[in-house]
């Protein structure tokens, strides 16, 4: 599942032309480490969605890695 | 000091009388003016003003494409023109104020705004239509606001001229981070923030709670009462209000919650028709082109009251997408997608999520093999950002409905 979320956020970046990353961890910041603004995380969150089922954001904003694992129960 | 206009993600800070220094030193006037820095934008507007010229406000991610469609110029950089002596002499900020509140019919702003039926729109208010809601008084004069608006978008014109003819103090907000954002209003003290939901929405979670701010407008998008109630949470000092504005009328309603009652001033200029808000002529902008006595808004509303008036606002009628409070045709998307070569037919459409309300996405059936990223990089020198599919998926074939029309939901 964690290589899944990897797979998700790297399609976000590289169509943003940013640059995909090999490794994610729970302590990474959306916005500070991964260098997401609202459109990014807005097609995170409906990518997320299309593959969980679950939509991340739905009560506040989610800020790091592992608050999206929390939310879709990855341990 | 007193400061004018503070902005952390440029390392600005620009005092009262840096801003007076600037508007005496000012030897052109561009009245087409395009750029990504707040306070040029404040300052040429002022310069406008003082000129009693009209200016016209680009903004500052058009592309050159974009420019072309809509201005029939690509790019305005030998527009400028000299400005004479006039402007020098304002000796302080109060003088300054008291000009700019004599503002002269002869001014005028224009914005765009994308149309509903393909062609963006361009929109001229005047001084009296764009400062019809600006409220001057004592009580206004130690406001601070919180800038979370694009300031070449009638919201953040609105917010600009009702501090700036306060004098008060204006804090960019607007494209910070959450904890920029928290930072300012601590640091400044911040009283006054008018934004929409999307903006407010990123401001939670939060554990902390702003004692400054006193004054909370939302307005732009669907409000509801959980966000009323979290803004309460938040600024638990604040009068929380909700507004209807749009481009053409500026702001016409407010509430403190998502029911509208029309004021009798507006009585028989408002009304509701097949679901539809209409709004009388009279209160349109200043040189809208109006053919007919009753403005479509194309916001479907839901009747509560007829006398007086009392509505709820529903959605837009149109097929425009709302991505965070930016407005996308998505004609004007599929006309671009389908220039490329290789693409058969294209359907943009919209997909709802909580960060910006929905992005935009599209389907394309092509006739020969075709790089997403190759589309992707066209796309962004045609297309402003936020209008760009973020979601591209090759189909076969796309669904019509039985008249042969883009299906769309």
């Amino acid at each position: 599942m964690e290589n899944k979320i990897l797979e998700i956020v790297n399609t976000v970046l590289e169509n943003r032309g940013k640059k995909a990353i090999r490794k994610i961890n729970p302590s990474m910041s959306l916005r500070n480490d991964l260098d997401m603004d609202s459109l990014d995380l807005a097609e995170l969150t409906v990518r997320i969605e299309a593959e969980f089922d679950i939509d991340i954001f739905e009560d506040g904003i989610v800020n790091t890695v592992g608050e999206i694992y929390a939310k879709l129960n990855i341990k | 000091m007193s400061i004018f206009f503070k902005d952390i993600s440029k390392h600005q800070e620009i005092s009262w009388d840096r801003l007076l220094d600037d508007l005496n030193n000012t030897r052109t006037f561009n009245p087409y003016y395009k750029s990504d820095d707040y306070y040029e934008v404040f300052k040429n507007i002022i310069v406008s003003m003082l000129l009693n010229k009209e200016i016209v406000l680009l903004d500052s991610d058009f592309t050159g494409n974009e420019l072309l469609t809509l201005t029939g110029q690509s790019s305005f950089d030998n527009y400028s023109l000299p400005v004479d002596t006039k402007l020098t002499g304002l000796g302080n900020k109060n003088l300054l104020i008291e000009k700019l509140i004599n503002t002269k019919d002869g001014w005028q702003v224009t914005i765009f705004t994308s149309g509903t039926t393909g062609i963006p729109k361009k929109v001229t208010h005047s001084f009296n239509s764009l400062t019809r809601f600006v409220k001057r008084s004592e009580s206004q004069q130690n406001c601070i606001w919180g800038f979370a608006f694009n300031p070449t978008h009638i919201a953040g014109l609105q917010v600009y001229l009702q501090a700036l003819l306060n004098g008060n103090s204006i804090i960019r907000l607007f494209g910070l981070s959450k904890e920029e954002i928290h930072q300012e209003i601590n640091a400044r003290q911040i009283t006054n923030i008018s934004a929409t939901p999307t903006f407010y929405k990123l401001l939670f979670p939060c554990k902390e709670k702003f004692l400054s701010v006193k004054r909370v407008t939302s307005g732009g998008e669907k409000f509801n009462t959980q966000l009323a109630a979290q803004l309460k949470e938040l600024f638990p000092a604040a009068k929380i209000t909700n507004v209807y504005a749009s481009t053409e009328a500026g702001t016409l309603f407010a509430s403190e919650n998502d029911v509208f009652v029309v004021k009798n001033e507006f009585a028989g200029l408002i009304k509701e028709e097949d679901g539809e808000l209409l709004i009388h002529s009279s209160l349109m902008g200043y040189s809208m082109d109006m053919d007919t006595e009753w403005y479509h808004t194309n916001d479907l509303i839901e009747l509560i009251e007829k006398y007086p008036l009392k509505f709820r606002f529903l959605s837009r009628k149109s097929e425009m997408i709302n991505v965070g409070g930016y407005k996308v045709n998505p004609s004007e998307v599929e006309e671009v997608i389908h220039s490329i070569p290789g693409v058969k037919e294209v359907k943009v459409y919209a997909k709802s999520n909580s960060v910006l309300g929905n992005i935009v996405c599209c389907d394309i059936v092509s006739t020969t093999t075709l790089e997403e990223t190759a589309i992707r990089l066209y796309l962004q020198t045609k297309l402003q950002e936020y209008k760009i599919p973020r979601i591209i998926k090759f189909v076969n074939a796309l669904e019509t409905t039985r008249t042969g029309k883009l299906k769309r939901n």
